[in-house]
Parts: structure tokens; C-alpha cells; sequence
């Protein structure tokens, strides 16, 4: 309809420019419309007044105005001028993704199936004759296609548009490339399309026109689009994985979140689906057992009829570490609550704690120290010595027992070294122990007053806050109503020590309510500077252990899930880690270590080494480069040519001397990118055609390709000049605004 | 005077069986068992540790003369106010100025981590009583007892443990045992005796002649049960104070117990 009316393609239109022909100037063209319209109004005054009131008097003079403006406009014949590729001189590029997700069957045909015909019915004989159409394949890039009619499966394993646009680029800068045009199904996996790409193209005008296939939108489907989980942990820990998935169909039923490694169940969890489209994020808990790397299946349970059951699963590694943690812990007298904690992680196989008791005034009682020099000398007095540790409690002691050194050392083991302090209470501790005036005091999750009588040997009754429901500290069961009932029936505790209120940005996980003056923050964890903090505001926790069952779990598992909590991020030495632990259908690693000294100062001048072992005997040495802008980083990419999973020590020299070493592992795995966001991405299409000049359009529509494709800057062009005066719209307005005046005449009597 | 006779004799055998059980109790006058103590007055303070004394059911076998009074209360409460005044001179450990009795007949006892037995060779628990102590001591509970002496009341008082841990073997403490040197080095040890020694002129009674520092572990080797055989602690904590009770004793006795304190407080 429209080029009927307006005689050329909407595109002539867009990118041309419009002219006026005759060979008078503009001015006079507008003077002539001026005076045209004044006679028409001096006719109408002086014949008319009598007849018509204002209003339709002013009616009668526009449309009268309007069809003088438009005919004095034809007689000075208006043009477009636009930019059209030369028959026959320019390349049209067209670009068939034939990467997995093109293989979906849709209507009784595949995606790939639909493109190829309606490349050749409809794009290859239409501009077959005006363009040389070379044809190439899209998967991870772009590869040119010699025979368009071969038979092509749909084998690639990613959808990398940005990867192809670049090659395409290189491409044309040797070749008169007119137009691009894109049959796919846009569900790109390479990350979408860089801004420097899109300005590449933009740069060579080269417009690309985008044909869509696929469906919008499934009618049944799951699909998980992330799930997160921590890279490290150590033996035996308790993890979460975040699951974030949406569904469509399922709303209100019943599904299962699953964490599988090497295909046996580690975790199952029972969750209701929530609104057709909508992101849902779960948490499922599970443990990561012994030591050694893991490749996690983590998603939702494919359910009935379900239309793409391949993207209900993603991949993660997880590194379950065996190194033993260390834990320096100091209490400043003989407590229960001392030799119970000592108890509860005695059978932990990651964590070891070190603990320095003061017995009497003069004298010290270390256990759990790897040999007779360590802490002979008291707490520790240099960084090498305390940044031993990955975590630090501190117990019933009194600000004044540690020197200033000292003190300064506590806050750099948490804000340099990135290590985790808890603080207990008792008779000695927090504000009891003058803690509250201290520089110290920002390192305490809660505000402290300096009043005295803080800490009280009376009971007090446990309960969970809604944070502490689902905190991986304080999971006693699997399930978090469960889990909010069994704290509630815990043993009291034996004593308890009120404080002020939470700081900003700290998270209260339990609260302690000893009766009558209402709940008091008890588990309180912040994060500071690289490391955590925490507060336990009691030391009477060991009644969990006295006063139940000795079946009982409940005090060794709080205590180790704790501890654990609190050393689980602390930095080692050598920190190695990799955006992505598992390459989807990627080859490309890119490695970055993090090297301290034993003083946790960055060290810029090391000798860094991965050494990598894969699959298949792959083994490569590949040295790393400082980053020149940061400090202690070291960076390297790596191409993983076959899949699997590669183990990768990080060492770090300063001359003969170690400084540390990592090590972690990652994995190549192929197939899995193109399970996922298989419905077609028509934003991406539509943006992508709308930056470059070109047009999106559905496969039913692409027959019009042909007639606006021509319409380019790019490649060999000719200016032409598009007559305009003998448009159909035009002629049509004249007779239209004739017979307005008409009938408005006949209506109001004067005809 | 056939009459007379025997009732002389019978006034002479009450006079002579009431000297010896009173030298067996230390007897009035010289070593007062039952002087007056007055309660301190913190005795109501909240504190970390509190010396708990266990009241047990004396052993009624044999003739039954045990069971005049019950052994528990031996030398209460006057060695455990002198002790605890000990711990609280010579550690840094919160303690109350008063003693706590219990028994095994209640829950109470999982409040109170450490416990004291007296004279436990004449104890007899119940099968219930034992199966509680079993448990306390596997939560992590801590049993020293104290001042039993010689082969009769040795298998007295195993005739009860052994129903509380069947599988658990008795052993000597080792010098380099933690609970040896916790606090205080004792490697050099020797009898501590109890009152008697000032009637009958030896530092043993009955025939436990060689003093035992023994102990039952637990199935991680934690000393769960200290076993102070063929001595007296509690006499030697009592009478502290006493001009003629020597200070070498005393002091053994106070550091013994608290190393066993501090011990339990830590494993």
C-alpha cells in the first residue's frame, strides 16, 4: 500500500533526500504560495462574508490555502535524492545461522530449514540478478559457503554474532559489501554484540538487514539462567547455590531443584513455581564431601511436556580444597564455652584451631600449635606471624591486653590480609572489656556502650531472625521453616551479653530474648574492608551440647558452619581465579592471579607460572603478566583446545624463593551454550538492523528485502533522483481537499 | 557383778568403737570435721565455674555401717569453700565462693561440667544413676574422685564404674600427660594423706600403701574420669589451714585439682 501511494519503498524515503527541481529558488516558491493564499482570502472576505460565519469562513480558506500551497509545490517538482548500490557492482553478504538452536523444529520444518529456503526463494533469486551474493555460515564466527544448496546440519555449537559482524567486517574492507543480511534466530551466546563492532559498521555504512525465525516465546518451558555457587570451598562444607530460572505454563506447580555430581543426587529441593516469564531465584543447600574438584549439574527437574528440556541444567566446578584452615583463637580465662568449641570442630577435617588461653594472670596455655616456638611469646606481634591464620577469635579479653602494635595488626589481618575475626561475649569482653572506645570498635558488628554490666549469667532464649533462616551459618535443617522451629527449641543459653544496635550494612542472624527486655542482637556477622567480622554475644552456647542428647548435632554443626563462614573467603597468598570456571563452547581462558608476600603487601615483581595439565595429556607451562595498572595482579589467556577439565597450578618465585602457590581447576564443555535462550532474541535483530541502517523483518515479510536492500551508502552507489509530483498520494490529496471544500459548501447552502 | 561386768564391757567396746570411727571421721577437738562455716556473702554470685560436689547412695553390702552417714558429705563443706578460694587466688577462673551439691537423679547435672566425688569406695549407684553419669561424661562432662582407699574399696567403687563405662579400661596417668602439666607441672608426686596420718603415723590407709593418679578416657582419649586412689585431697584441702596439717600436702592437693579443673575446662 504504501509504495502505491507514495510510489518508492519507505527506505527511499528514510534515506534520501528530498529536492525541489524547478528552476526557480525556494523563495519564490514560498512567496507564491503567500500570495496565492492572500487572493484565495480576499475572494472568500469579500464573496463570502455574507454567508458563512468566522469559523466557516477560516474552514473554506485553509482547505482553499491547502490546495494552492500543493499545486504551486508539484509545478516545482519535488524529488528524492538517495544513494542506490549499482547492479551488479556490490556484494550482499547473506549470513545463515546454522549454529544448534537453528535446528528446533517449528511448524514442521527447522529454523535452519525455513532460512535456507527463504534465502533461496526469496533473497537469492530476487538480488541474485542485481548483487553477487556470496552466502556464509554463522556459528562461533563466520565462514564463507561455496555451495549455498550443500545440505548444512545444524552442528555449531555457539551463536557468536559479534565474532561474525567482525569477520564480515575484515571482509569487506576489501570488497564493495553493499548489504549484510542476517537469517537467524538471534539467540547469541558469545556475550551479544560489542559497541566497537557495532561502530565498525557503522563506520563502513554497511546496513544489516536481520530475518527472524524462531518462535517469541515457548509455551511450556524452564529454563535456568543462572545459578551461582561459590568456586572454592573446603571438605565437607554445607554450600547454597543460588538457582535464578523463569518458566512459562507451569505457574503454581510444583518443581525440584537438584544438584547432581557426576550424576548421583547430592541435593533435592521441593519449590512452587511462581509467574509465567517472571526471574525466580531459589536457594538449594548441599555438601561438597571430600576434597577434590567437582562438576556440578545444578537446575530444576524437566517437567511434563516440557518443550526444550535441555536448559534446565548448567554446569558449575567447584574446587573442594583439602588444606586444614588455621584459626587462632584467645580467650582470656577458663570457660566452658572454650573447651566446647575446641570440642565441636575437633572432628572437622578443614578447620584446626589454634587457641591461647590465659589461665592465671602470668601464664598461657596454648593448644593446637603446629610446633613449641609458635605463640611461646604470646599473641602474636608481626604480620608474618598473625597473617598465619585465616581467622581470628577473640574470646573474654580486654581491649588492654593487646598492645597498640598489636591492635593495629587485628584491624589489618581483617581489612589487608581479608581474614575473619568473631568476637565472643563474656565478663571480659566487648564493652565489659573497653572495647567500646577503641579504634577497634568499627570492627564489631554492633555499637557498644561503654556502661558496665553488659554481660549477665542468666538464661536466654534463642530465636532466628528472617536472615538467619536461610544463612548457611545458622542451617541446622535443609528446610528454613524447619529450621526457624529448631532454634526456637534450643537449650537456653547459659549467659549472654546485651549490646547496641546492628551497624549499618551488618546482618543480624539471632537474637537472644532472656525475658522482659524484649530481643537482643546475639549472631550479628559484617563485612570489613577485604574480610568479615562477626559477633557472638554470649559464651554460654555450650549448654546446646551439655543439655541435649548426646545424638545431638546441633553445637558441633553451628560452631563448624561458623568457623567456617568465617575463613571460607580469606585470601591465601595466591589467589587464581577465571570469569568463567566452565567454558560453554568457549576455548579461550583467561587466568588471573592475585600474589601477596607473607605480609599481605602486593608483590609486583614476581615470576608467575601456570602450569596446566587437561585432558588427553594436554600439558602447557604459560607464564603471566603483571598487570601494569594494578598492583599485584598477574594475567594470561590460555586457548583450552578439548574439552574437559584442566588443572592449573599457579606458582609465584622471587628468584629461588617461593612467595606461594594456587591451585584450581576449570572445564572446557562443549554443547551446552545452544540449549540455552533458544527463543528468538528479536530485540537483539531489530537493535542490531536499527543501529546499522537496516531493517528487521519476519520471514513471511522478506520478500521486500529485495525491493529496499538497494538503498545504500555502502559498497559502489549512484545517486539517483525519485520524481515525486506524480505520486499517487498526491493527486489523491488534491481530490481529497477539492471535494472537502465542495461539500462544505453544498452542506452549508452556497452551492 | 556378772551384770556389772558386762556392762562395763559394753560401755568400754561403745567407747572404744566411737574413738575408732572417730579417728576415721578426724574426730572433734583436733581436727574438727563438722566446725561450723559460715556462708560467704557472694556465695549467690553467677559465675563460670562452681565447684559441684555429687551426693551419691552409700554401699549398704557387708555389715552396713557405712551407711551412718553419707560418705558424700565427707569433709563438706569445708574443703570445697577452702578449695575454691585456691582457685580463685591462683587462676584466672570465675568461681563461686560456695559449693554446689547434686545428684544423679535429676538433669541438673548437665548445668555443672565438673564434678567431685568423695569417698566413692562406698558408693553404689543404680543402674539409672550410672547410665546418667555414662552420658554427663560423654556430653563432656568431668568426674573427679577422690579420698577411697586399698583393694576393698578400689573393687567398691569399680563395682559402680563399671556399669558406667563397661568398655573403658582404667590407666595410670602418664608424667607428660596434659593433665600433669596443664598449669602446673606435677611430675614429681607423692601421697597425700588424709587426717588419719596424725593416729595411725602412716600416710596410707588401710592397704593402699602406693598413691594412684588414674583415669578413664573417653573414645577420643580425653580423660574423662580422674581417679585420685589411696589419697586425700579433700583432707588436704580442709585442713589447709590447720597448723599441723603439712603445707606440702595442701599444696599438691590444691594444684592436683586445679589441673584437673583447668583440664576439663579445655578438653
Amino acid at each position: 500500500m504504501f509504495e502505491f501511494l507514495f510510489k518508492y519503498p519507505a527506505r527511499v524515503f528514510e534515506k534520501g533526500e528530498f529536492v525541489l527541481l524547478a528552476g526557480p529558488p525556494v523563495w519564490m516558491l514560498l512567496a507564491a504560495i503567500a500570495a496565492g493564499c492572500g487572493f484565495v482570502g480576499w475572494l472568500l472576505w469579500r464573496r463570502g462574508r455574507e454567508r458563512f460565519s468566522w469559523p466557516r469562513l477560516a474552514t473554506l480558506g485553509v482547505l482553499e490555502a491547502a490546495l494552492i500551497a500543493l499545486l504551486l509545490t508539484i509545478l516545482w517538482h519535488p524529488a528524492m535524492q538517495v544513494a542506490e548500490l549499482k547492479p551488479q557492482q556490490n556484494v550482499l553478504a547473506v549470513v545463515i545461522d546454522d549454529s544448534r538452536s537453528m535446528g528446533l523444529a517449528e511448524g514442521g520444518s527447522t529454523r535452519l530449514e525455513q532460512a535456507r529456503k527463504v534465502a533461496e526463494e526469496t533473497v537469492g533469486r530476487g538480488l541474485g540478478e542485481k548483487f553477487q551474493v556470496r552466502y556464509y555460515r554463522l556459528n562461533r564466527g563466520v565462514q564463507r559457503v561455496e555451495d549455498p544448496k550443500a545440505p548444512v546440519a545444524p552442528q555449531g555449537s555457539a551463536t557468536r554474532i559479534g565474532e561474525a559482524l567482525k569477520g564480515l567486517m575484515a571482509e569487506a574492507s576489501g570488497l564493495p559489501v553493499g548489504a549484510i543480511v542476517l537469517l537467524s534466530d538471534g539467540a547469541d551466546n558469545g556475550g551479544g554484540i560489542d559497541l566497537e563492532t557495532i561502530a565498525e559498521v557503522r563506520r563502513q555504512r554497511i546496513p544489516v538487514h536481520t530475518i527472524g525465525f524462531g518462535r517469541l516465546k515457548f509455551d511450556r518451558d524452564i529454563e535456568v539462567t543462572n545459578v551461582q555457587v561459590a568456586a572454592r570451598t573446603l571438605a565437607d562444607s554445607r554450600m547454597s547455590a543460588q538457582v535464578t530460572f523463569r518458566q512459562r505454563g507451569y505457574e503454581g506447580k510444583k518443581a525440584r531443584l537438584v544438584v547432581r555430581d557426576a550424576g548421583k543426587p547430592l541435593a533435592s529441593q521441593e519449590v512452587t513455581l511462581k509467574s509465567d516469564g517472571s526471574p525466580q531465584v531459589e536457594n538449594v543447600l548441599f555438601s561438597a564431601g571430600i576434597a577434590g574438584p567437582r562438576t556440578l549439574e545444578i537446575g530444576v527437574e524437566p517437567l511434563e511436556r516440557e518443550e526444550n528440556g535441555r536448559n534446565n541444567f548448567v554446569s558449575r566446578l567447584v574446587n573442594v580444597e583439602s588444606s586444614k584452615t588455621r584459626i587462632l583463637y584467645i580467650e582470656g580465662e577458663p570457660k566452658w564455652e572454650y573447651k566446647f568449641i575446641r570440642r565441636a570442630i575437633e572432628d572437622d577435617r578443614s578447620l584446626s584451631v589454634t587457641s591461647m588461653l590465659r589461665t592465671t594472670q602470668n601464664k598461657i596455655y596454648r593448644q593446637g600449635v603446629a610446633n613449641e616456638k609458635e605463640l611461646e611469646e604470646g599473641f602474636p606481634t608481626t604480620a608474618e606471624e598473625l597473617f598465619e591464620y585465616q581467622g581470628l577469635v577473640i574470646g573474654g579479653v580486654e581491649l588492654g591486653y593487646f598492645t597498640p602494635n598489636q591492635q593495629e595488626l587485628i584491624r589489618r589481618f581483617v581489612d589487608q590480609r581479608g581474614g575473619g575475626l568473631l568476637f565472643l561475649g563474656g565478663r571480659a569482653a566487648l564493652a565489659e572489656g573497653g572495647w567500646a572506645t577503641s579504634s577497634l570498635a568499627e570492627l564489631i558488628p554492633v555499637g557498644l556502650s561503654d556502661r558496665k554490666g553488659s554481660f549477665k549469667r542468666d538464661p536466654a532464649n534463642v530465636e532466628l531472625t528472617v536472615a538467619g533462616r536461610d544463612s548457611l551459618i545458622t542451617r541446622l535443617e535443609e528446610n528454613p521453616d524447619k529450621n526457624m522451629e529448631r532454634w526456637k527449641k534450643l537449650p537456653y543459653l547459659a549467659n549472654y551479653q546485651q549490646t547496641g544496635a546492628p551497624k549499618p550494612g551488618a546482618v543480624v542472624l539471632a537474637e537472644f530474648n532472656p525475658g522482659g527486655t524484649g530481643k537482643h542482637p546475639l549472631l550479628v556477622t559484617q563485612n570489613y574492608g577485604r574480610g568479615r567480622t562477626a559477633l557472638f554475644a554470649t559464651s554460654g552456647s555450650w549448654r546446646w551440647q551439655m543439655t541435649q542428647p548426646l545424638e545431638d548435632k546441633t553445637h558441633e554443626m553451628f560452631w563448624q558452619q561458623l568457623l567456617r563462614w568465617l575463613i571460607t573467603d580469606t585470601l591465601p597468598r595466591v589467589t587464581t581465579t577465571t570469569p568463567r570456571q566452565v567454558l560453554s563452547d568457549e576455548t579461550r581462558v583467561t587466568l588471573r592471579a592475585e600474589i601477596h608476600d607473607r605480609k599481605f603487601d602486593s608483590v609486583n615483581d614476581a615470576t608467575v607460572t601456570a602450569r596446566i595439565l587437561g585432558p588427553e595429556g594436554v600439558a602447557a607451562e604459560v607464564e603471566m603478566t603483571p598487570e601494569p595498572l594494578t598492583q599485584g595482579i598477574y594475567t594470561a589467556t590460555w586457548e583450552a583446545e578439548k574439552p574437559g577439565t584442566y588443572l592449573t597450578e599457579v606458582m609465584a618465585k622471587r628468584g629461588d624463593q617461593e612467595v606461594g602457590r594456587d591451585v584450581f581447576t576449570f572445564r572446557r564443555e562443549d554443547g551446552t551454550a545452544e540449549n540455552f535462550a533458544v527463543e528468538q532474541n528479536k530485540e537483539l535483530l531489530e537493535k542490531l538492523s536499527a543501529q546499522t541502517g537496516g531493517q528487521y523483518y519476519k520471514p513471511e515479510d522478506a520478500g521486500k528485502l529485495s525491493r529496499e536492500i538497494a538503498y545504500s551508502e555502502a559498497g559502489i552507489t549512484v545517486k539517483e533522483t525519485k520524481d515525486l509530483w506524480d505520486m499517487p498520494a498526491l493527486f489523491l490529496l488534491l481530490a481529497l481537499l477539492r471535494t472537502a471544500d465542495w461539500l462544505l459548501r453544498r452542506r452549508w447552502g452556497a452551492v | 557383778m556378772r551384770f556389772r561386768a558386762w556392762t562395763a564391757g559394753a560401755v568400754l567396746l561403745v567407747i572404744a568403737l566411737s574413738a575408732l570411727y572417730g579417728q576415721r571421721r578426724g574426730g572433734r577437738g583436733f581436727f574438727d570435721e563438722d566446725e561450723y562455716v559460715p556462708d560467704p556473702a557472694d556465695k549467690d554470685e553467677k559465675t563460670e565455674y562452681v565447684f559441684t560436689r555429687l551426693r551419691y547412695p552409700s554401699y549398704r553390702g557387708g555389715s552396713g555401717s557405712w551407711g551412718y552417714r553419707g560418705s558424700w558429705t565427707t569433709d563438706y563443706p569445708k574443703a570445697d569453700r577452702h578449695f575454691v578460694q585456691g582457685v580463685r587466688r591462683l587462676t584466672r577462673i570465675h568461681v563461686r565462693s560456695v559449693e554446689h551439691v547434686l545428684d544423679l537423679d535429676t538433669d541438673d547435672i548437665y548445668n555443672y561440667p565438673w564434678i567431685y566425688a568423695v569417698e566413692v569406695g562406698h558408693w553404689d549407684l543404680s543402674d539409672k544413676q550410672a547410665a546418667k553419669l555414662r552420658d554427663y561424661l560423654l556430653r563432656g562432662g568431668f568426674l573427679l574422685v577422690d579420698d577411697f582407699h586399698g583393694s576393698i574399696e578400689w573393687e567398691i567403687f569399680m563395682s559402680s564404674m563399671a556399669r558406667v563405662f563397661p568398655e573403658h579400661p582404667v590407666e595410670d596417668i602418664d608424667n607428660k600427660d596434659h593433665i600433669l602439666n596443664v598449669l602446673y607441672d606435677l611430675k614429681d608426686r607423692f601421697q597425700v594423706p588424709g587426717i588419719v596420718m596424725f593416729y595411725t603415723g602412716r600416710t596410707y590407709e588401710q592397704d593402699g600403701v602406693e598413691p594412684r593418679w588414674r583415669a578413664i578416657r573417653d573414645d577420643k582419649g580425653r580423660i574423662v574420669v580422674a581417679i585420685c586412689h589411696n589419697m586425700d585431697l579433700g583432707d588436704a584441702w580442709e585442713h589447709a589451714d590447720h597448723p599441723r596439717y603439712p603445707e606440702k600436702y595442701s599444696g599438691l592437693a590444691y594444684r592436683t585439682a586445679i589441673n584437673y579443673i583447668i583440664y576439663s575446662m579445655t578438653h
